[in-house]
């Protein structure tokens, strides 16, 4: 899936890892969703969009 | 097990992993002398034969209580296809090895050698899983 989110991240000057940290998991988990590697669980979705104050919907898209 | 997160499942996890594998270590060595030096009789071969069997479910426990505990998706999902891996990985091994030896006469595994095994191939798996989301 893809995402916007390095772009939402370096808008805040945030590193992976104080993405990480403001989710309350890995910076490795923040690289895998990143890279489009690893899908988000909704909830985490959720967490990710109300973050950045936006939508799910504005952070992913479900092209391939 | 390579990890930075908020919450310590992982390293709860860890600590206690490596617990029980070295009472999987002192119980095997108790289990065998136990057997061999002391000769026992009826139940106690029995007791003594499980003894190092009762850490390897506690693994197993302390694994799905990890699974449940585990708030971070990524990492539950590293453990659990490594587990899967290793899981599999052994399934393979100890069936070639057994055509092997009841027909191409190779050396008898013993069966004792399937928990090192696994925890090995567990291992191998996880690593290739961790390169495979660098």
């Amino acid at each position: 899936m893809k995402n916007r989110l390095k772009v939402l991240r370096a808008e805040q000057n945030w590193s992976q890892a104080d993405l990480a940290e403001r989710l309350e998991v890995s910076r490795q988990s923040v690289n895998a969703i990143e890279t489009g590697k690893f899908d988000p669980s909704l909830p985490l979705a959720f967490r990710l969009a109300r973050l950045f104050e936006t939508t799910i919907e504005a952070i992913f898209t479900d092209e391939i | 097990m390579e990890c930075k997160t908020n919450n310590s499942a992982v390293w709860r996890f860890t600590r206690r992993f490596i617990v029980l594998s070295l009472l999987y270590a002192v119980f095997s060595v108790l289990s065998t002398y136990g057997l061999l030096l002391w000769r026992p009789t009826s139940i106690a071969i029995w007791l003594l034969a499980v003894l190092p069997a009762i850490p390897i479910a506690m693994a197993v426990l302390l694994t799905g209580r990890y699974i449940s505990e585990e708030k971070d998706d990524f990492q539950r999902a590293v453990l659990v296809q490594s587990l899967l891996g290793g899981i599999g990985a052994t399934l393979v091994v100890t069936t070639a090895w057994g055509f092997l030896e009841n027909y191409a006469h190779f050396q008898r595994l013993n069966i004792l050698m399937l928990w090192p095994l696994y925890l090995v191939l567990v291992g191998i798996s996880y690593g290739l899983v961790k390169a495979r989301y660098r």
